[in-house]
């Protein structure tokens, strides 16, 4: 999983000559308007402020926070994800709607960073979810950040910044690491293979061992039981 | 704190059994006491001395004498002067009162305490965890967890093997350290 | 099937439901969430969840050297790193009776009031954007972002400045820097009645903020509030006054009380403070040409350095509170246990949860940005 060039891109042919225009067109205008998620993950997020407001201005690039993860284009990963922000991140990942963008702000999603040795966060963020472009620095400047945005921006409107075709594609692999780190029982609420088929990305790392074995134990959503005040539990230790 | 406040204090604390003073500097006395008598003192410190801020809980483990060692920082805004009570418990047991009804912050230390240490709390009005709520290993400050072992074994690190380094091991050159021999790149499987 | 601390249900046929204020929201300031019941509008019951920012900092710094924590501490409070830097200074220093020359004490000043000031100015930018503000938020971080900039002359970081060592300061600061400072904070003062009309004198925000997250000072004092929440009760404690470190008992300032206890009295209090950060620092400007001498103790070779057996415990008023380091040493090159005491330990966690009952659900980003809380000195 080291670069997305050695995975197969399946590519449809679409009749119409004029449909490559188009699609120069949409990433165009799609590179051009995008929204980021406005989730603040670590300790990254204290240059996020500056970046978005008047003096190192993100919005003369289009770019704006967005409170909803359905409505937004970007995930930004600013900073050291522990296990417990790990697990909501994925679920934020699946929820937000393709073509959908991660960036991976500051060293600790490169390499765990700072926090190397600690057993609380995980170390490679490549893992569990596929990472367009990384933004090393601790913290990296406004200025880094938005330099990094433009070229998320020029790569998207290349047509290279495919990340999210390479979670359905592989989600096998994806689905195997976290298993690994949150245990067997694993689940989210979104059906990744279902979504894989209707955008035609179904390829050979879709399904797997680890896909069978999620959906072995598979259960349909239900709340769970929270009461709160009702459920302290009896010291047992 | 003045000569006299402190006179006062150090006749105070003589009501209790088995406690040593030791005073520190102007403003900080450590205070010894054997691990029964501190709720005894905590009563004192509060009700006669004036000593109502709870600054914080903190629980050192020394391992080799098989004993945690608490200690309770309580600060007083009269007498302007904190007060250190240190106490051990035993290693394995790991249980000891809490001292909520009389001083409300420690709900969170002991809270605290309890998912990082292991010590139980009796009388503590949450035990449940709070940070580690979704962890199921050993309780994570002892000093037999060993977290380089842990991370070794559950997490992977990053594959760093770029196109220019490829082409310097090809000519003969490369890192000073390889990769088995580094700590932290390599999983022992 | 979510994961575990997920989840919301429904109790037909009353009106009590429970709702995630998770992670992901505008109104919570940071990565932090608070699962709450609700009647309708009305919050029935809180329950604070932490542990998203946890990162084991206790347990990190137990295998670094002594010297290497220094880069480490400042994550631990992101708007205000500095105070966290000084604690841990003068802990070791204290460990190894190091006497930090006058200049250095000076220097460590100006670096926390500077850092005091950035914090506040951010502060206000966040509990006004809960509002719908959004101009305060623009104003206060593009203001802070000028201190940013000193910050990053004297010491060249600009959020974690990484300027103490064991001993003293690390660089000295550069020419004309003392004029640029002056003119900053001249800067920052003029605005301060735009502000007021922008932000504090503001029907809107006032009717928002006053009566909300009423405390009064028996509870404050029961629930160990510290810092600018407390002293919007009329309690003057502060530690830099009550416990001085460094050069504050040669300092001339005065310390901002409020009475009522809530939201606005809260923010008031903070606003004063600012004021009074920028009287101290003037004094330090002025004061600091006066002052020569090194700017660090010598040290040993501080990779090898073992600081002798002992424990200690260090207080500093840092921006939001009362801030503690334990530290205990054994002898050896790496601390044996170092316990930080952040100030929103008590402030996110219980005070928050008592303070919601009985609010409504938009109170409660009201309460938890006018107490400062600040999620990764709770998780450490």
């Amino acid at each position: 999983m080291s670069t997305l060039k050695q995975i197969p891109v399946i590519e449809e042919r679409k009749g119409n000559p004029l449909a490559r225009v188009f699609d120069d067109l949409v990433r165009f205008c799609r590179s051009r308007s995008l929204f980021l998620l406005h989730y603040c993950t670590g300790c990254g997020a204290i240059e996020l402020p500056p970046a978005m407001t008047s003096r190192f201005d993100m919005e003369r690039l289009g770019i704006q926070p967005m409170v909803s993860p359905r409505q937004a284009d970007i995930l930004l990963i600013t900073g050291y994800v522990s296990i417990k922000t790990l697990k909501r991140v994925i679920l934020t990942y699946e929820q937000m709607g393709s073509p959908k963008y991660v960036i991976g702000i500051c060293s600790c999603t490169v390499n765990g960073g700072m926090y190397w040795q600690s057993y609380a966060t995980a170390k490679k963020l490549d893992e569990y979810m596929p990472v367009d472009l990384y933004i090393a620095g601790c913290m990296p400047r406004p200025e880094a950040v938005i330099s990094g945005l433009q070229k998320l921006m020029d790569r998207i409107q290349s047509g290279e910044a495919n990340g999210w075709e390479d979670y359905y594609r592989n989600y096998d692999y994806y689905l195997g690491n976290q298993q690994k780190l949150f245990g067997e029982k694993w689940q989210t609420p979104t059906d990744i293979i279902t979504e894989a088929e209707h955008y035609n990305l179904i390829g050979d790392g879709t399904l797997g061992d680890h896909t069978k074995l999620l959906q072995q134990h598979q259960k349909p959503l239900e709340a769970l039981e929270m009461r709160l005040g009702h459920n302290i539990k009896e010291p047992t230790e | 704190m003045s000569k006299e406040v402190a006179h006062w204090l150090d006749n105070i604390l003589k009501e209790i059994e088995g406690i040593e003073v030791r005073r520190k500097s102007s403003r900080r006395v450590r205070v010894d006491v054997p691990a029964d008598a501190l709720p005894a003192l905590l009563e004192l410190l509060q009700g006669r001395a004036g000593y109502i801020h709870l600054s914080a809980i903190s629980c050192v483990d020394w391992i080799e004498e098989k004993e945690f060692e608490l200690v309770y920082h309580i600060w007083s805004y009269e007498s302007h002067s904190l007060v250190s009570a240190h106490i051990r418990i035993s290693r394995e047991a790991g249980v000891y009162l809490s001292v909520y009804d009389l001083y409300q912050p420690a709900a969170f230390f002991e809270r605290d305490i309890h998912e990082m240490f292991g010590i139980h709390f009796e009388g503590s009005p949450n035990m449940e965890k709070f940070i580690l709520t979704e962890w199921d290993g050993p309780p994570p400050m002892r000093k037999e967890f060993d977290s380089e072992a842990y991370i070794n074994e559950h997490l992977n690190w990053q594959n760093y093997n770029p196109e220019w380094l490829q082409e310097l091991v090809a000519e003969g050159g490369g890192v000073i350290i390889p990769p088995e021999e580094q700590r932290f790149s390599q999983k022992k499987r | 099937m979510r994961p575990e601390n997920y989840e919301a249900q429904r109790h037909p046929p009353s009106n009590e439901y429970e709702l995630n204020f998770g992670p992901n929201h505008p109104g919570i300031e940071g990565n932090y969430a608070l699962k709450v019941k609700l009647h309708g509008d009305i919050v029935l019951e809180a329950k604070a969840d932490g542990g998203y920012l946890h990162r084991g900092f206790e347990k990190l710094m137990e295998q670094r050297l002594w010297i290497q924590n220094i880069a480490l501490v400042p994550r631990i409070c992101v708007p205000d790193p500095s105070p966290m830097e000084v604690c841990y200074a003068l802990a070791v220093e204290e460990l190894c009776g190091l006497k930090v020359p006058q200049r250095a004490q000076w220097l460590r000043v100006m670096q926390l009031e500077l850092s005091r000031i950035a914090a506040h100015l951010f502060t206000f930018g966040g509990h006004a954007a809960t509002t719908g503000m959004y101009s305060t938020m623009y104003w206060g971080v593009a203001d802070r972002d000028l201190l940013l900039d000193l910050f990053e002359e004297f010491t060249g970081g600009r959020v974690y400045s990484i300027y103490n060592i064991p001993g003293g300061v690390r660089k000295e600061l550069p020419e004309g820097f003392l004029q640029r400072l002056s003119e900053t904070l001249d800067y920052i003062e003029s605005r301060l009645p735009d502000y007021d009309n922008l932000f504090f004198k503001n029907q809107v925000f006032v009717k928002r903020a006053k009566g909300t997250g009423v405390m009064s000072r028996e509870q404050a004092l029961e629930w160990g509030v510290t810092g600018p929440n407390l002293r919007a009760t009329g309690l003057a404690f502060d530690v830099r006054k009550d416990d001085p470190y460094l050069v504050y008992d040669q300092l001339d300032f005065d310390i901002p009380v409020e009475e009522n206890g809530d939201a606005w009295a809260r923010t008031l209090v903070r606003r004063h403070e600012l004021m009074e950060s920028i009287r101290i620092l003037r004094q330090v400007v002025d004061i600091l040409p006066d002052i020569h001498g090194p700017i660090r103790a010598p040290i040993p070779n501080p990779l090898a350095w073992n600081v002798p057996a002992g424990e200690t415990y260090t207080r500093v008023e840092s921006s939001k509170g009362e801030l503690c380091y334990f530290v205990v040493s054994n002898g050896g090159p790496k601390p044996y246990r170092v316990h930080v005491r952040g100030p929103s330990s008590m402030h996110a966690v219980q005070v928050l949860e008592k303070m919601s009952v009985g609010s409504r659900i938009e109170d409660i980003a009201q309460t938890m940005f006018s107490l400062d809380a600040c999620p990764p000195e709770v998780d450490r």
